[in-house]
């Protein structure tokens, strides 16, 4: 249980993670340090890298704040700052676990706005152009992206050669493989959602973003297209034929009694195949691999391939764990700011923290160069291939609004099960969309390169 | 005989009513940190979830009026109608297995002297461990690959393996009550058991006497002996079973596609995941009228019946 981590748990706990402080009078600002800042670790030496050198680095050489750390749950931090925030305590530095938390946010004017500081700071020139669009609403820059992150295709390089498997790029590769793995006693793709029920959206958002392709959600999500147009409504009804023929975490019921640690569990013994999930794992994978974990297994990552001839090979669908932002309330901007640009302002630093702790860095423009020499071949040539590629897609929970996610997963849980046909799924997926877009929650989705 | 003067008696009586006064007044001192305490944390939040009810509040922004609407989308909604029906399920159930179960463990115990203090050990013990410890333990065993199925499935009983309990849909509900009751009968068994021995043991020498047997006495002397104990936990059985939430929420999260969803999962999820916390307060609003209509029906019963706790 230790290792059932969440993606949010763990896309939170990439990188650079959320903001300290004791509930308002519990502390923060009150216990006497100038800024208040929530944070969650998946590891304590990750915190205590973290610490280190971020915050206490920065103390060190900031004269105008000091940041005091207070580090919470990972399963709960996302909740207590909704509540701090609700209530008007909220830490100086205001997590999010994503944008579309920092929308909310900013509607309500709970968070600052950040624009004076942003082009004080350069951050436009810092961020990737996708994540630098993404951290505004209504056109204004509310948070800074403190972690990324993609899907991506997990594999067994001892299994691939035990079976002569190449990763599939195309449909037809990937349907071959699934039927040859299924055929030999394997599970084709690992999958579940025990323990974690928002799980099945890391599946649903990567296959839609195989099926679909970038060019189509991005019209989906910016209402030039529909949740129910007939291409969405096609990939969701292949992604359930999957299931049915038990591609997908051996079949409907396991499915739902499997869980993340099971999955890569299989995958180091050679009984799982393949497994579609995000980055975040590169920092805890090494539990289940090699020689913490009591086997000589070794783990590689291939991008995803293409289920549609409209859709080119390798596409990165992208997430952001963290945003963070400045509340409301919050006495001492520049201070804060400073620490919110310590985070993202030197490659050096947050690709140091990757290569230490594998936690995924920020979306900012790095050079092959910066990275250490210690880094892992693996996170280096991930990091490198994204801001390279054109193909970058979209995740479901850094896109979509929070109630249209949360159908997004809690619905498609009864298409798997039969309950609901794909067709009325989207339709409500469609409807819950169309509410959100019209309350101006939806984040700000960048526009894509793919051809 | 010697009157006594004018004035002279009432004196003590006077000194008794300040007395008086005064440990009312100290009763109510005493009281008073315990009634801030359930106005605070219970009356208050009560009367603001009604107010919440009636409005869109998304737990960030200021909360709109929007009159009955969180109720009338009750009325439409699947997930509400599931998770209701869900609930009267487990109700059922649980006014029947573990209330038979904890009936039937306490008679047997009164009927042994030997052993006694050992089984009532043994049926109690899963009560004491923490929920996320057993459901855990309850999650492995089920679990078709490497729990008794999968065992069984080793010693040729096939089937055995194909049972995924808290993966299919049709079974997941009742597993769940099982490992739930698999704590709780126990509980309920020292209830009884320490109602029953409270009955006067020269009724049933008399009943014994008059030729009656096991089911006669049962039926004649223990059940109305233990009457306010039964009556207060078959309420207390409505009341938190409308509140299950723990096993559910580790077990299942409300899957698989919402086959074991009871209210306060569907509350949780609406009003901390959806951010709709108005529609949540609504949930939680027909969840304290259950309540309060079992609570009314046994207080009828009470002063109708006669029947007394």
């Amino acid at each position: 249980m230790s290792h059932q981590l969440s993606r949010r748990s763990l896309l939170h706990g990439g990188a650079v993670l959320a903001g300290a402080s004791l509930l308002g009078g519990c502390g923060g600002a009150g216990s006497g340090a100038d800024v208040s800042y929530w944070a969650a670790f998946p590891s304590k030496p990750t915190e205590k890298y973290f610490r280190e050198h971020y915050v206490d680095a920065f103390n060190k050489t900031s004269d105008s704040a000091q940041v005091s750390m207070s580090v919470k749950q990972l399963t709960n931090l996302a909740q207590l700052t909704d509540t701090a925030v609700s209530a008007g305590r909220a830490p100086d530095i205001v997590y999010s676990p994503g944008p579309s938390a920092v929308a909310g946010y900013a509607k309500s004017f709970k968070i600052r706005e950040l624009g004076d500081y942003a082009s004080d700071f350069k951050w436009k020139d810092a961020l990737l152009p996708w994540a630098y669009q993404l951290s505004q609403v209504d056109n204004k820059i509310f948070s800074v992206p403190t972690s990324y992150g993609s899907m991506v295709l997990y594999y067994n390089p001892a299994t691939f050669e035990k079976y002569g498997w190449e990763p599939p790029t195309t449909k037809q590769e990937f349907e071959d493989l699934c039927a040859d793995a299924k055929s030999e006693g394997l599970i084709p793709v690992g999958a579940g959602n025990s323990g974690y029920k928002a799980q099945t959206e890391w599946y649903l958002t990567a296959f839609l973003n195989m099926a679909v392709g970038p060019n189509r959600l991005y019209e989906v999500l910016t209402s030039s297209r529909d949740f129910d147009d007939e291409a969405i409504v096609d990939a969701v009804s292949l992604m359930k034929s999957q299931m049915d023929k038990g591609w997908w975490g051996g079949g409907t019921k396991d499915y739902f009694t499997t869980t993340d640690p099971d999955v890569l569990t299989g995958l180091a013994k050679g009984d799982v195949a393949m497994y579609i999930s995000g980055t975040w794992s590169f920092g805890s994978i090494a539990t289940f691999f090699g020689k913490d974990a009591g086997n000589d297994a070794d783990w590689d990552w291939a991008p995803l391939p293409s289920l549609s001839s409209d859709v080119d090979p390798g596409v990165f669908p992208l997430a952001i764990g963290t945003s963070l932002a400045l509340s409301a309330d919050e006495k001492k901007g520049d201070g804060a700011v400073a620490f919110l640009d310590f985070l993202i302002n030197d490659p050096g630093r947050a690709l140091g923290y990757l290569a230490a702790t594998g936690e995924n860095p920020p979306p900012i423009k790095v050079e092959s160069g910066d990275f250490p020499d210690d880094t892992d071949k693996r996170s280096e040539r991930l990091y490198n291939a994204i801001p390279k590629s054109t193909n970058l897609g979209y995740t479901s929970w850094t896109f979509l609004p929070p109630r249209s996610n949360s159908f997004f997963y809690e619905e498609f849980d009864k298409v798997i099960t039969g309950d609901l046909p794909p067709k009325e799924y989207c339709s409500g997926l469609a409807g819950q969309f169309t509410q959100e877009t019209g309350e101006g929650v939806v984040p700000n989705a960048f526009t894509p390169e793919a051809d | 005989m010697t009157l006594p003067a004018l004035g002279t008696r009432p004196a003590p009586r006077r000194r008794t009513a300040r007395a008086s006064r005064g440990r009312r007044l100290a009763g109510l001192l005493f009281l008073l940190p315990l009634f801030t305490v359930n106005i605070l944390v219970i009356a208050g939040p009560a009367v603001m979830s009604v107010f919440y009810s009636f409005t869109d509040w998304d737990g960030l922004n200021a909360p709109g009026f929007v009159g009955l609407d969180n109720y009338v989308r009750l009325a439409g909604d699947d997930s509400f109608r599931t998770a209701l029906r869900n609930n009267l399920l487990w109700t059922v159930f649980f006014l029947t297995v573990p209330m038979g179960m904890g009936l039937l463990g306490a008679y047997l115990l009164t009927r042994i002297r030997r052993g006694q203090l050992l089984f009532r050990l043994l049926f109690f013990v899963p009560y004491v461990v923490a929920t996320v410890v057993s459901a855990s333990i309850w999650r492995q065993l089920l679990n078709p690959s490497v729990g008794i199925g999968g065992v069984l499935g080793d010693f040729g009983v096939p089937w055995a393996a194909d049972i995924n309990a808290l993966g299919d849909g049709d079974l997941a509900l009742g597993a769940i009550a099982l490992i739930n009751n698999w704590q709780w009968w126990g509980f309920l068994m020292l209830l009884f058991l320490a109602a029953m021995r409270s009955v006067d043991p020269s009724l049933y020498e008399a009943a014994r006497l008059d030729g009656a047997g096991r089911w006669r006495e049962f039926w004649h002397i223990t059940l109305p002996g233990i009457r306010p104990t039964f009556v207060f936990l078959f309420l207390m059985t409505i009341i938190w079973s409308f509140l299950v939430f723990d096993y559910v929420y580790i077990l299942t999260q409300g899957g698989p596609g919402g086959a074991t969803e009871v209210l306060s999962t569907l509350l949780y999820r609406s009003a901390f995941t959806e951010q709709q916390a108005g529609y949540g307060s609504a949930i939680g609003v027909v969840l304290a009228l259950i309540s309060a209509t079992a609570v009314t029906g046994y207080l009828v019963l009470r002063r109708r019946a006669g029947w007394d706790v």
